[in-house]
């Protein structure tokens, strides 16, 4: 996938959730591009095991909170980044795939915890706008709401009150 | 009363420590409840005895359980229980059974526990004891005449609310007697429309109120104190997040006349032990008799900093009927100190819970900074318990300084494995209107554009460090290498190791 190009010089293109991306060119020289400059980078660690990245005279704490191939949740001093790595070939496949995906027709309202089903506010059908509550999920002792990040109407309801749910489980349909 | 020589804490985390802690200091011996659902707590290891409540399968939570947990203070022959806070703490049922039981409960009289968490009883006794309280329109308004006739009474601005209602939705504020008609039907038809009831009823409306409670001591001997006032304004869902004592709002005058009235209730509930009143605190100075909260609580060593009490020690002390020997005059608020509280919460997901393992963590401790803290390195945060992990409380000679101290720290304390709450409290103190004061319970919804603390680069930075691990991670795919932690685990160690061996 990243074939390496005459001068041995391999791009990097981490995106961001809002598609704001950085390009690296071969991030193991342990630098980083400003301008015309280029800025190194130190990897430390304390006696703790934390590991800080040093760049221009500031240190940063990072941790891979999560990770699924080349998508990285990173952490850096406790704020969580999703950054997907592409290749140039791929970043233009991920573009392409983006585009396509806006046009699909249902948003998938997804579990952002485990936890229960306290109740749900809507019904199938049901004509709900952006930022509406959908449903009422408890953890730990809270109860969260759920709400629809897109306007629509209700395709389909997953689960039942007093339903016990996964992280990541689809639990309405929302069509657009 | 005799000597307390032992104590069942029925409670778990930050609490169960910091209980044990004064118990230890006071000499007396400490038995802790060991749970299914946490069998190697981080708290069990401050126990003289643990109490296994893993065998026996329950419905009711272990900590909920009244029967098990009277039942195991009897087999152990244990003098008290002390609930901390939530679970048992204000079950009048529970502390009526230990009064049966010939177990000290640490804390007040079944009676008043009841009388205070009763809100009709409770506001009653501080109508009776001449407390301000919130007016309002106790039921529903008939019609335009009745909210106009009302409101008179209660005093503009007012705010009008759907009885079915919540969360914000369907409420108006009236400022003036020349918009209560239109208002008024407006409210009705809202409420008809989003919940399919016209009902609607008044309160008096409070313009950015700030939530002041006072610390209480009580003996069984007529003593009772006020240690000063604690700002809670911070808050989420009405979830404190940063607190704070004493108050910029409150000056010599207003502290003594709220404390006066934080008696009045206590005294009028027959109170002992340690109490928190709490009140909404207007821009012009007024205060509202809001609840009591019969317990020791969350945000309590914000007082122990500025009085240099030990707040649990006098609750032991109390309940072995000991006086009360700190006068009025004695208590001297000195200082400032600021508790942030850490929750495992995902902030930039609208604080939802975040569940995991605490990989490490470290903290530093002093002089001026106390972390009272429920986990260590290996503790896992799952979805039986609360979000609230620890407590960072720090000290300044003034706010400013307090301030100071309590970023430095926030700095300083870092937790590897899941998302905590400390990226918010550094926006907080980082804001220009915390700094000077300037808050109420609106602060987060109406003030914070940002609810966590970013600085220059973080971005890019994240970007950079997820670009290299993949790096590294395609060109060791080639090799005989087996990445057992899908790459989360990445030192530094290990990360030159593989860039040399490219």
């Amino acid at each position: 996938m990243f074939s390496k190009s005459k001068k041995g010089k391999q791009k990097f293109i981490a995106c961001t959730e809002k598609n704001k991306k950085f390009e690296f060119i071969n991030p193991k020289e342990l630098y980083i591009k400003r301008g015309k400059e280029n800025i190194p980078i130190e990897i430390v660690s304390d006696k703790q095991g934390f590991v800080y990245i040093v760049w221009k005279k500031r240190k940063y704490q990072v941790e891979i909170i999560e990770k699924n191939q080349n998508q990285y949740e990173i952490l850096v001093n406790g704020v969580s980044y999703s950054i997907s790595v592409e290749s140039p070939f791929s970043y233009k496949r991920r573009k392409y795939l983006a585009k396509n995906k806006e046009q699909s027709k249902v948003e998938r309202i997804q579990a952002p915890m485990p936890g229960k089903i306290v109740e749900f506010l809507v019904e199938k059908d049901q004509v709900v706008k952006e930022g509406e509550p959908l449903l009422i999920l408890e953890a730990m002792k809270m109860q969260n709401e759920i709400v629809s990040n897109i306007q629509g109407k209700i395709n389909k309801i997953n689960f039942n009150p007093e339903d016990t749910v996964m992280k990541d489980d689809i639990l309405i349909e929302v069509e657009r | 009363m005799k000597k307390i020589k032992s104590i069942l804490i029925a409670n778990r985390g930050e609490i169960a420590i910091r209980i044990s802690e004064t118990a230890k200091k006071m000499g007396i011996k400490t038995y802790g409840i060991k749970t299914s659902k946490e069998p190697g707590a981080y708290y069990l290891q401050f126990m003289d005895k643990i109490i296994d409540f893993t065998e026996i399968v329950s419905d009711i939570p272990e900590f909920l359980d009244i029967d098990r947990i009277i039942y195991a203070a009897k087999e152990y022959d244990i003098d008290a229980v002390h609930p901390g806070y939530g679970y048992l703490a204000e079950n009048p049922y529970f502390a009526q059974k230990c009064n049966d039981e010939k177990i000290i409960f640490i804390g007040p009289s079944p009676d008043s526990i009841y009388k205070l968490g009763n809100k009709t009883i409770a506001k009653q006794l501080a109508a009776s004891h001449k407390v301000p309280l919130l007016q309002g329109s106790n039921g529903n308004i008939r019609d335009y005449k009745h909210a106009k006739q009302l409101a008179q009474k209660i005093g503009y601005p007012v705010i009008l609310k759907a009885a079915s209602g919540g969360g914000g939705r369907g409420m108006r504020i009236v400022e003036k007697e020349s918009d209560i008609e239109k208002m008024f039907r407006m409210a009705q038809n809202e409420a008809e429309k989003a919940f399919a009831d016209p009902s609607v009823f008044m309160e008096k409306y409070v313009r950015n109120p700030r939530h002041i409670e006072f610390q209480i001591l009580a003996d069984h001997h007529d003593n009772i104190i006020h240690l000063g006032e604690r700002e809670c304004s911070i808050q989420r869902k009405h979830q404190k997040l940063i607190e704070e004592s004493p108050s910029v709002a409150l000056n010599e005058e207003l502290r003594a006349k709220m404390g006066k009235s934080a008696i009045d209730i206590a005294k009028a509930s027959n109170y002992r032990n340690a109490g928190t009143v709490e009140f909404l605190l207007d821009e012009s100075g007024n205060f509202y008799f809001m609840e009591m909260n019969t317990r020791i609580q969350v945000e309590h060593p914000v007082t122990e900093m500025v009085t240099g009490y030990d707040l649990v020690e006098w609750q032991i002390r109390i309940a072995q009927d000991e006086t009360l020997t700190i006068r009025q005059e004695d208590v001297k608020l000195k200082g400032w100190a600021i508790e942030c509280r850490i929750n495992a919460e995902d902030v930039q997901a609208g604080f939802t819970p975040y569940l995991g393992t605490i990989e490490k963590i470290s903290y530093s401790k002093g002089k001026t900074c106390r972390f009272d803290s429920g986990i260590t390195e290996g503790s896992n945060v799952t979805a039986s318990f609360d979000s609230m992990l620890a407590k960072l409380i720090c000290y300044g000679e003034t706010r400013e300084k307090a301030i100071t101290n309590t970023l430095t720290a926030l700095n300083k304390l870092q937790i590897q494995g899941i998302k905590t709450t400390i990226p918010f409290c550094k926006a907080v103190l980082n804001h220009h209107k915390f700094k000077s004061g300037d808050i109420s319970t609106s602060f987060i919804a109406k003030d914070m554009k940002k609810l966590y603390y970013q600085e220059e680069d973080e971005e890019m930075i994240a970007a950079f460090w997820a670009a290299l691990n993949y790096n590294v991670e395609l060109e060791t795919e080639d090799q005989t290498y087996v990445d057992y932690e899908k790459g989360k685990n990445m030192t530094p160690w290990l990360m030159n190791k593989r860039l040399k061996s490219l």
